[in-house]
């Protein structure tokens, strides 16, 4: 009892002082936002755009795809890359339910006056002096924040499915090809998921996490499919060898959304949820 | 791999309790000149309120998940007016009559209720009337009352005798009248939170959309007050006002356990409170304050 009051204790102190750390480095690499319109807008750019943020880790999954130079070291850089995607499913899956359990605003959120339930109070959060990038969009959103437009998906940044969906990809990646994967991984947390911590989209505990998601279903999923689904995964990979040109335009469909961050998959099932809603209850 | 899943629940363990925030409320201010305090909850006595009115100085609920028609005053507190064994299975909204005679509609007995000033129950107008499913309900300058059915997609006057009558049909395309309420002039505002409009009519008998299908917005509950139309969006968390002739403004933001914000009423000092049902099926709610920050107030 007594050791499991002191552990609790320890948590927590050590959490309280992870959270600072976590804020003050969150406000130092947003510290360099705000400054220089050439330079928010170069951050946007990669942030904003398909094929400068995710076309990089496209490109790199379909180099390991077909890079292999041997058959036998194509089919087992093609088991790696398969468990990859699925262990991504998975990984955004569980951080979407995350980030709907724990509620977290954005950092750029928290600029505005926010109050959170404790017990039975609401207690006042601190303000967090994030700066507003100077690109237009950044503005944009930051003048619809003023007037009253929060996006719901604003108020549960953590943990971020930006770096668990990325981070799972290029750890795949580098599994399957180390040069690779050092390219995709590089990409990732140096341009990817920086341009999100200093535009002020997540902390660096967001990433944290997301990233611990991704590297631990990862790993279950690759020792699962080493394990569990070998047999499977030798009968599949050579199929995608004998019918070159199916699995060619089906990892072709899968690298487009990858490097388009899912938005199509997403406007896919969205227009699936308003078919069932319009076909059982008639709402049009 | 048994080390490398007890290092991940660690983490995430560690992870989550720096943030503070599991499974938590969030209002965020998006009109900086208001602040949020908790009201009430549980503990006073309420189940999960839906409809709210404040009413000389009382606090009237429509306690959905208590299955009551419940009083708050400061003394003695919280006191039931009505409850289940009458027959009333959801008080959905409530109106209250300058007699201080209440009126309440029940999404699920249906019918029209009403509690007299003697604190009489009776059922004005039930299923067998043509009220199946009521929801919003609204005082008419005549002194009818004017109740929605969402499973009839219809408004219906009743009069206090008990009479019903066809008000606005199947014809003007309201889905579900969640909320109506009236403003000086005569108009009626109605919150469709299942088509996401809310219209108005004139006093010609012409419906206006007068917010149809904004992104982020289905109106819940509506209450008209100096002007000024409050209105709670359940789906998307939000407290919004709006001013004819002027935009539609977000007071405030919801999220986790506060997301689903039902009913909204202003006391005589223009402090705004919301019933927030947090979770139906196990009764358990809060009571919001969204209220001028001290210095407006004490500028007023």
């Amino acid at each position: 009892m007594i050791h499991a009051i002191v552990f609790s204790t320890l948590l927590m102190s050590f959490a309280s002082r992870l959270t600072d750390l976590n804020n003050q480095l969150s406000l130092l690499i947003n510290s360099v936002a705000g400054r220089s319109w050439l330079f928010d807008n170069v951050v946007a750019f990669f942030l904003d755009n398909d094929l400068a943020k995710a076309g990089v880790i496209g490109c790199c999954f379909l180099a390991a795809w077909y890079g292999g130079k041997t058959t036998e070291g194509t089919n087992a850089r093609r088991k790696i890359l398969i468990t990859t995607l699925i262990a991504s499913v998975c990984v955004i899956a569980t951080t979407k339910v995350l980030s709907h359990t724990i509620f977290l605003p954005r950092p750029d959120i928290q600029t505005q006056k926010i109050f959170r339930l404790e017990g039975d109070q609401l207690v006042e959060m601190k303000r967090m002096p994030v700066r507003i990038p100077l690109d237009e969009a950044s503005q944009k959103d930051y003048r619809a924040l003023l007037s009253g437009d929060v996006q719901t998906n604003d108020l549960g940044s953590f943990p971020s499915d930006h770096a668990g969906f990325f981070i799972t990809i290029a750890l795949g990646i580098w599994l399957a090809s180390r040069r690779l994967g050092l390219v995709a991984l590089g990409w990732t947390v140096f341009v990817i998921l920086a341009a999100k911590m200093i535009s002020g989209q997540h902390t660096p505990v967001d990433i944290a996490a997301g990233s611990a998601v991704a590297i631990l279903e990862l790993s279950i999923f690759q020792y699962a499919a080493q394990q569990r689904f070998g047999k499977l995964l030798d009968k599949l990979t050579p199929l995608t060898l004998r019918y070159s040109a199916l699995s060619s335009a089906i990892i072709f469909a899968v690298v487009f959304e990858v490097s388009s961050t899912l938005t199509h998959v997403r406007a896919f099932f969205g227009l699936l949820a308003a078919v069932r809603r319009h076909v059982l209850f008639g709402i049009s | 791999m048994k080390r490398l899943s007890i290092i991940f629940v660690l983490i995430v363990l560690l992870l989550t309790t720096s943030c503070g925030l599991q499974k938590e409320g969030l209002v965020v201010m998006t009109d900086q000149s208001y602040k949020a305090s908790v009201f009430a909850t549980n503990k006073i006595g309420f189940g999960s309120p839906d409809g709210l009115v404040w009413h000389k100085g009382k606090l009237y609920l429509a306690d959905e998940g208590g299955e009551k028609l419940e009083v708050w005053s400061k003394n003695p507190g919280l006191k039931t007016l009505v409850d289940s064994s009458f027959g009333c299975q959801s008080p959905e909204d409530l109106v209250i009559d300058a007699d201080d005679n209440i009126f309440f509609t029940d999404d699920d007995s249906g019918g029209l209720w009403e509690v007299d000033r003697n604190g009489a129950p009776r059922l004005v107008a039930g299923k067998d009337k043509g009220l199946i499913s009521t929801e919003g309900i609204a005082l008419a300058p005549d002194g009818s009352l004017l109740v929605g059915d969402g499973e009839q997609h219809e408004v219906f006057r009743v009069t206090r005798d008990g009479a019903v009558s066809e008000f606005l049909g199947k014809q003007f395309g309201i889905t579900k009248p969640e909320s109506m309420v009236f403003d000086e002039q005569g108009n009626l505002y109605i919150a469709d939170n299942e088509d996401d409009v809310l219209y108005m009519l004139d006093t010609n008998h012409n419906l206006h959309r007068i917010i149809d299908r904004r992104d982020s917005f289905s109106p819940e509950t509506i209450f008209y007050f100096k002007g000024a139309l409050y209105i709670t969006d359940s789906r998307d968390g939000k407290l919004y006002i709006y001013k004819p002739n002027e935009e539609l403004r977000t007071i405030a933001a919801f999220g986790g356990q506060l997301k689903n914000v039902q009913g909204v009423t202003v006391d005589d000092q223009g402090n705004i409170f919301l019933s927030v049902q947090t979770d139906l099926k196990r009764k358990v709610g809060h009571i919001l304050e969204i209220s001028k920050e001290n210095t407006e107030i004490a500028a007023r």
